[in-house]
């Protein structure tokens, strides 16, 4: 029975010759500046099942009644694959994540009501999950997207200067 | 002529701002617009008609007619009298073959007229047929307004901008203004929009220049500021639009110096500009004629006031001297001015209003259409729901010698309109269509209500009787790159991308993946892997996990092939079609656990069978999960004689063939990162597919080019291995298949277990065995080394019989192969059949084993 390893990017290991390292999706296009910080690099698990029963100490982020996304250190990741209940799936590697400050730019992303979020919709056509801090916003979406919307997100900010 | 500084004006004398008008520098001051400083510079003509090209100047000044439309750095069609000046601004004229004041064009109006009447092109120029060719090269030259800059390259970022509000005002007028601090008295979050600058009003946003283009469904109000279009969701909307000022249709009136009157109180109270020397003021309500006031102030002499209220005028002209006017002639009374001021009273701009749903109705005692039975949500306040102050119904034309304007916009007259009726277009939206009344720059600002009276006169009918024609977004002129916004274009990289870039690879799009096309030598990397060892990166195949109680059973349900039996460890090939039988894409199952299974999908494909396993675990109402593992994993395929060699370097586990068999899914670290080892061979040599989490695909990917150097390891594209996999015979969906194909016609009926109780199209297939079919695919391999093109046709006794699909020159068989759909009679080994290349009929040989190692003894070794 696979415990689904190839999918997490902490069971790495170093050693015998080898010194794995691992990329942000958005190194590139956020190199050099600051208006936008990369959340790639935080923990990412999707919880399929009863997501009302999720009872840990994390970041959780219901997208259906039986769909969750729980956001959590790095580090943490394994410790709540094993905690959480239902199945529990790793997905740090499947999700790019940036923070972007400023409600102005962020409604030149999306058409979601910042005032009803978090919420799942698109940002600059890409499927992603945006939370919100005050001014500040997260969005979540398919890393395989990263290079662009960083891309997009850097102009949109820039647009403010 | 600059005036002394006056209370109340915009523009700020303390600096100075230059712009060039057509090479020449102009001096304006902030505050100006460049149409102001033009006129003030002693600049009269700012424009040529758009089809008689006759001289035209400022009538408005509010951005409403077409009269001072010019290119400003090399922006077509600004109207120049509300755009506001900006240092070092290169302006110029348009629509001119020559110069404003001097148009060689505008021979159409000396000698054309009786020539180009309304619709004249789909009468005169339509014979001899084999000229229009040239005539409508002609008329493109001619016909249109400005020219776009083909050789513009992105010089501003255009956004487009989600907002909410409770109550969206807009206009910024009295009204308008009171209806926004209301609201916001009431605690609600109120935006209110205008175009010219609004003084700031306590708990309301105020976005300025901005301009309300449209109402749509939900509430949808998009307003254009320049450089982002704001899409508004209000929950209410105020219209305050106003009333715009409507011209008269007289003889000459469309000469320089007839200005509406509100035009010549922004000259004035704005600008501090002399409009003229000497004015006639002809008004049908009291708002035109206080414009006398603003004239007397700025030196000008009124010569005389007529107002409609108290007589109306049988006879009404004016008399121009190269394009401007000279005199006036009212009832045989000759006035001499420069200046003729004119208004036939306000029309309410009701066309928001008509846009959300309102009705709108022809006042006949007042002479002006006016909004009626509002939506709900939506109010009209002010002058736009036809509040306004008494005034008279002007005449629908007032006689004399000359060319009555009705359209300035598209230089139609009253007579074009005469003869529209006379030639049948009975009805106003079709009379519109044939005319282009209303169909101009204006959009019926200043023409649609006087061509509703001509219309109702010439019918001897009351112009209720008429209706209107439909109002249309966009309300307001709004630039193209406003409508665009921000040019999305999402594209999908895998993790390894850039590396691709700087190992030199042409990139190609293969549905929204970004992927290489080769690093230089398709042919030399498609050779190599079958010499030595290349590596491809192919993160863009689709990747689902499917796991629960039910995963063996739902796949069996899916795919034609049988799942359940698959044993853990291992790895099976599988079509997916659909409930008709045909094909939709294909790919590997690896079974991992009893109840997890790994499915790879086509790279273009992942999407539609994520939905389609959705869906069908949606109807079924197994016990399975379905999680799209796409992005999370990248995927290399390390492929070619060498290849094991390679990965015994980089991991512990047992690489032998026993180790790891052809078609083995094995979990294993590789260079100290988890993978998912499949042993697979689409390019038809030993090959590993290493899956593993994204982020590690920068180093992965190095790690196996280093510690394969003396390997002499390889990258290789998209294309090497499309000729890799069409000597195996490989079949690329949407490439060899079609939305009509089946599994049994594409040579692959052991895949169909019939046997099984029942699987997705089951049914369709045994109706496709029953009735047999009318085409196969097979391979075929040229008796030369043509190459025929993808499509390229199959001649059978003279007539087309079938279509290649695939073909390339083999550089490891040293000959061209490919794959196409026959007619079944010809399916046979060694069949000749001819195919269509360039013309010639090349003769080709039917092969239905593949080209490369038929027995797959390679790929097993």
């Amino acid at each position: 029975m696979s415990d689904l390893g190839f999918l997490s990017p902490d069971r790495a290991r170093a050693g015998v010759g080898f010194e794995p390292w691992f990329a942000s999706p958005l190194a590139r296009a956020l190199a050099g500046q600051t208006a936008v910080r990369d959340l790639s690099g935080l923990g990412k698990i999707e919880v399929r099942g009863d997501v009302e029963a999720i009872d840990v100490d994390a970041e959780v982020v219901r997208i259906t009644p039986r769909r969750a996304l729980v956001l959590c250190d790095y580090e943490r990741r394994a410790d709540l694959v094993e905690r959480l209940p239902g199945m529990a799936i790793d997905m740090t590697g499947a999700l790019a994540g940036l923070e972007l400050v400023g409600e102005r730019a962020t409604r030149r992303l999306t058409d979601l009501d910042l005032e009803a979020l978090p919420a799942a919709g698109k940002v600059a056509e890409v499927p992603a999950i945006v939370l919100r801090d005050g001014d500040s916003f997260r969005i979540f979406f398919p890393q395989e997207y990263g290079h662009y919307l960083a891309e997009v997100v850097v102009d949109a900010a820039e647009g403010f200067r | 002529m600059r005036l002394p500084h006056r209370e109340g004006e915009r523009i700020d004398r303390s600096r100075v701002v230059t712009f060039s008008f057509e090479g020449d520098r102009v001096e304006a001051f902030p505050g100006d617009t460049i149409g102001s400083a033009l006129y003030a510079a002693g600049r009269r003509v700012f424009s040529r008609s758009f089809k008689y090209h006759r001289p035209r100047g400022l009538l408005c000044c509010s951005g409403a007619c077409p009269n001072c439309m010019m290119a400003v750095d090399r922006r077509p069609n600004v109207r120049v009298c509300v755009e506001p000046v900006r240092e070092g601004a290169r302006v110029r004229a348009q629509n001119v073959l020559g110069s404003l004041d001097r148009d060689f064009l505008s021979v159409v109006d000396k000698v054309g007229g009786p020539f180009t009447p309304v619709g004249f092109y789909y009468r005169t120029m339509i014979r001899p047929r084999r000229l229009w060719p040239y005539y409508e090269r002609f008329l493109r030259n001619v016909a249109g307004l400005g020219r776009l800059d083909q050789h513009a390259r992105r010089s501003r970022r255009f956004d487009t901008e989600h907002r909410r509000a409770e109550v969206l005002v807009v206009g910024g007028g009295r009204a308008g203004v009171d209806a926004a601090r209301a609201a916001a008295r009431d605690g609600l979050q109120v935006v209110l929009v205008d175009e010219r600058e609004v003084t700031p009003i306590e708990g309301v946003e105020v976005l300025t220049p901005a301009r309300a283009i449209g109402v749509y469904e939900g509430g949808l109000v998009p307003v254009d500021a320049g450089d982002v279009l704001y899409r508004f969701r209000a929950e209410r909307i105020v219209i305050a639009a106003g009333a715009i000022e409507q011209p008269l249709i007289f003889p000459g009136n469309d000469l320089v110096g007839v200005m509406l009157p509100e035009g010549v109180r922004r000259l004035v109270r704005d600008f501090s500009v002399k409009p003229g020397e000497a004015a006639m003021v002809v008004s049908a309500d009291a708002a035109g004629l206080e414009v006398g006031e603003d004239l007397r102030a700025a030196g000008v002499e009124v010569a005389e006031t007529i107002d409609l209220r108290d007589r109306q005028p049988r006879e009404l002209f004016a008399h121009g001297r190269r394009g401007r006017v000279r005199s006036v002639v009212v009832d045989g009374r000759e006035t001499v001015c420069d200046l003729l001021v004119m208004s036939g009273g306000r029309q309410p701009a009701y066309s928001l209003l008509a846009q959300a749903g309102a009705r709108v109705e022809y006042d006949s005692s007042r002479g002006i259409l006016v909004p009626r039975e509002l939506p709900a949500g939506v109010e009209a306040v002010g002058t736009v729901a036809g509040e306004l102050e008494p005034a008279a119904v002007p005449a629908e034309s007032y006689g004399g010698d000359g060319r009555c304007f009705l359209c300035i916009c598209e230089d139609v007259t009253e007579k074009d309109v005469k003869r529209a009726i006379a030639e049948g277009f009975d009805s106003i939206e079709l009379a519109k269509r044939y005319t282009t009344v209303t169909m101009g720059p204006c959009q019926g600002r200043l023409c649609h209500v006087p061509s509703i009276r001509l219309f109702a006169r010439e019918h001897e009918t009351d112009a209720g009787s008429i209706g209107t024609t439909t109002a249309r977004p966009p309300w307001a002129p709004v630039s193209l790159g406003v409508l665009a916004g921000r040019g999305h274009e999402p594209a999908k990289r895998t993790s390894i991308h850039h590396r691709h870039k700087e190992l030199g690879a042409t990139m190609m799009w293969t549905g929204m993946w970004r992927r290489p096309h080769s690093y230089g030598d398709p042919e030399g990397e498609a050779r190599h892997v079958h010499e030595a060892l290349g590596l491809i990166d192919v993160s863009t195949l689709g990747k689902l996990l499917v796991a629960g109680p039910d995963a063996a059973a739902f796949l069996e349900m899916l795919y034609p092939n049988r799942f359940a039996d698959l044993k853990v460890g291992r790895i099976r090939y599988g079509v997916l079609q659909t409930d008709a039988g045909r094909i939709m894409d294909d790919g590997t199952i690896g079974r991992i656990g009893e109840d997890h299974f790994y499915v790879t999908t086509t790279s273009t494909g992942a999407d539609t069978v994520i939905e389609w396993f959705e869906w069908w675990n949606a109807v079924w109402r197994m016990d399975v999960e379905i999680v799209n593992l796409t992005g999370a994993l990248c995927a290399v395929n390390a492929a070619g004689p060498r290849a094991r060699e390679l990965l015994g370097r980089l991991t512990d586990v047992d690489v032998s063939n026993e180790g790891i068999r052809y078609l083995d899914a094995k979990e294993a670290h590789v260079a100290g990162v988890p993978c998912l080892i499949l042993r697979i061979g689409f390019v038809g040599e030993l090959g590993y597919e290493l899956h593993f989490p994204s982020p590690y695909g920068e180093y992965l990917w190095d790690t196996l080019l280093e510690r394969g150097a003396d390997l002499d390891i390889r990258p290789f594209g998209l294309e090497p291995q499309r000729i890799l996999r069409l000597e195996k015979m490989h079949i690329l969906v949407g490439q060899d298949t079609d939305s009509e194909s089946n599994v049994l016609a594409a040579g692959m009926p052991w895949i169909a277990k019939l046997d099984k109780d029942d699987f997705v199209g089951k049914w369709a297939l045994e109706q496709v065995g029953e009735r047999g079919f009318r085409e196969q695919l097979v391979g075929f391999e040229m008796a030369n080394g043509t190459v025929p093109l993808e499509g390229g046709q199959i001649v059978v006794d003279g007539r087309p019989g079938g279509r290649v699909t695939s073909a390339r020159l083999s550089p490891h068989l040293g000959r061209t192969i490919g794959m196409a759909w026959v007619p079944p009679a010809l399916a046979e080994e060694d069949t000749e059949i001819r195919i269509k290349v360039d013309g010639r009929l090349e003769p080709a040989r039917i092969r239905l084993k593949p080209f490369f190692d038929p027995d797959g003894e390679r790929l097993r070794s």
